[in-house]
């Protein structure tokens, strides 16, 4: 079964996670630009983390044979942070052009501040004028007012609920959520969020319509293969193999193909793996047998 | 002669509102040049331009590496008269695909200090695609050599010569990469060679071609034992390369070789040599 993660940073994930995902069947990911863990203190910063999304982390992952896009956008935490916030909106225009930018994201609430919601208000804008859908990150403390206030924004904008995913979703938001029309999505953590045996309570309770799973794997306590992790546990709990396949591979293609920068029919096929290259003079692939992968 | 922006335009006359569109904005607000840009394959199509060798201006390109979006992103800079440091930021902040339009568009663009910047960025990478874009299938880097640009010397071109072989594309897409050969760049393919040949690796296919034209110690004897090699090509490499160097005294190894080569294109460019 063919599965598209669509929430991991892979900035933060080693070439073995490459390898053990592709191996376990996850041809393409979704990155999400975010915040680093800790603060930038000026745009430059910014602007080389957006061309390594476009660029080496591309590279990276077509070593794998794994399709690679992202989102871009002014994550919550540094929308709070005057160094910065202005300058990001002034570069994204160009970013969101980019071909493998099939949204605008995570943006969202945090720590539910004014200025998060004034950046969150004009990413929406954004996303409008470039005609992009839009990955939404969820509040973590007071999850539940953090989503409804997110709903009202995303109603403010104008933006369609179907052009909307509101991520890092729990048994308490999805009853919110499923009746707006937007698409839902639950982080799959070893600890935290949502677990397996969770998700298949939900998916067995609620069905897949407009339901993604993702790792949201990054450099902390995570795991980069959740979404094959998940669909083993559902297959294991009666859930049809066409059900779980809607789940880990068309829904997050359908979402996404609303950028119209995406193919299905491409994504059947490995990318492109051509491991005599090296980026930019990077000697990265020193003592690689090209012929083995 | 045809500026090649009118050219281009005609081959893809379709894409010209959606051109002029951009070129009017851009106009109006330059930093929309980095905002069109990624867009050209999406609006202007990835399928292939075609049409073989073409002289567009001063410029020899090869139209049948070129698709669409290369075209439209020339004409686009052309039209609206990218500056140098337009040219990098495209570059410096592209994707792999906006870079690889960039620099197949430099054949076309004016020679400048940003062609030099960006032929000197492309040396420095491994990227197939991005030194086929810049160098391959159309003559801009022996124009560019012999404009002798500031900021780009001998040893820049000699390099990205060493990079093609370093990458084992074949010389015949650089055209007229015979006027590049110099002992410099000798020295430097043969020392790859023998590194090559010390760690059991593949040696560039071209190497004796580029050599005999400006021979250095050691290059008779690398020729020679190519005659002997048991790739096709490697053999016909250094016949050819024989047949260059034009020396009297090594018409025997010729003669000794054609009655046991296989090949009948390799025998007879052997038999040419030994007259």
């Amino acid at each position: 079964m063919l599965i598209f993660e669509p929430h991991i940073h892979m900035y933060s994930r080693i070439t073995d996670d490459y390898e053990r995902m592709a191996l376990a069947g996850i041809r393409a990911v979704l990155e999400p630009a975010f915040w680093l863990g800790q603060n930038r203190t000026n745009v430059g910063s910014f602007v080389d983390y957006f061309d390594t999304l476009i660029g080496w982390e591309r590279f990276r992952s077509q070593q794998f044979g794994i399709h690679h896009f992202c989102t871009m956008g002014l994550n919550p935490r540094e929308a709070n942070d005057d160094r910065v916030n202005q300058a990001v909106m002034e570069i994204l225009p160009r970013y969101l052009e980019k071909d493998s930018v099939l949204g605008v994201g995570e943006i969202g609430l945090d720590d539910q501040t004014p200025k998060e919601e004034k950046f969150l208000s004009l990413q929406l804008a954004l996303a409008k004028k470039h005609d992009l859908p839009v990955l939404i990150h969820t509040p973590h403390r007071d999850k539940k007012k953090g989503f409804l206030r997110c709903i009202d924004l995303v109603k403010e904008s104008g933006v369609p609920m179907h052009r909307v995913l509101l991520d890092h979703g729990n048994e308490e938001t999805i009853k919110i959520t499923r009746e707006t029309g937007c698409w839902q999505g639950f982080s799959i953590y070893p600890n935290t969020k949502m677990d397996p045996h969770r998700m298949v309570q939900i998916v067995l309770e609620y069905g897949v319509e407009r339901v993604i799973v993702n790792s949201a794997a990054d450099w902390g306590v995570s795991d980069p293969l959740m979404v094959p992790r998940t669909a083993t546990k559902l297959e294991q709990a009666g859930v049809p193999r066409a059900r779980i396949e809607e789940l880990v591979w068309k829904n997050p293609i359908g979402f996404f193909a609303q950028s119209g920068r995406i193919d299905e029919s491409a994504l059947q096929r490995p990318a492109n793996s051509n491991l005599r290259e090296t980026f930019e003079g990077n000697s990265v692939l020193r003592g690689q047998d090209p012929d083995r992968v | 002669m045809n500026a090649p922006i009118d050219l281009l335009r005609a081959r893809i006359s379709d894409a010209a509102p959606w051109i002029s569109d951009q070129d009017a904005q851009i106009r109006v607000d330059r930093r929309h040049l980095a905002v069109a840009f990624p867009q050209l394959p999406r609006k202007v199509s990835r399928s292939q331009l075609g049409s073989g060798v073409t002289a567009l201006g001063p410029a020899q390109c090869d139209l049948d590496g070129w698709r669409r979006c290369d075209a439209a992103a020339a004409i686009l800079l052309l039209q609206c008269k990218a500056t140098d440091a337009e040219l990098v930021d495209l570059y410096a902040h592209g994707d792999l695909e906006e870079r690889a339009m960039l620099l197949r568009s430099l054949a076309v663009l004016p020679l400048s200090a940003g062609t030099a910047s960006l032929l000197l960025e492309v040396q420095r990478t491994n990227m197939v695609l991005h030194l086929e874009a810049a160098i391959c299938d159309s003559d801009l880097l022996v124009r560019v050599a012999e404009a002798k640009l500031t900021g780009f010397g001998q040893n820049d071109v000699d390099r990205l010569m060493l990079k093609l072989a370093f990458l084992d594309l074949p010389l015949k897409r650089v055209f007229s990469a015979q006027r590049l050969a110099n002992v410099e760049l000798s020295r430097m393919l043969s020392d790859l060679a023998t590194e090559r040949e010390a760690a059991g690796r593949p040696v560039w296919r071209d190497t004796d071609r580029m050599l005999a034209l400006a021979p250095v110690p050691g290059t008779i004897a690398r020729i020679l034992g190519g005659l002997e090699h048991g790739d096709d090509g490697r053999r016909l490499a250094a016949a050819e390369a024989l047949l260059l160097l034009a020396r009297p005294e090594l018409r025997v190894f010729a003669a000794e070789r054609a009655p046991r080569e296989p090949r009948p294109e390799i025998r007879a460019l052997l038999q040419r040599v030994h007259g």
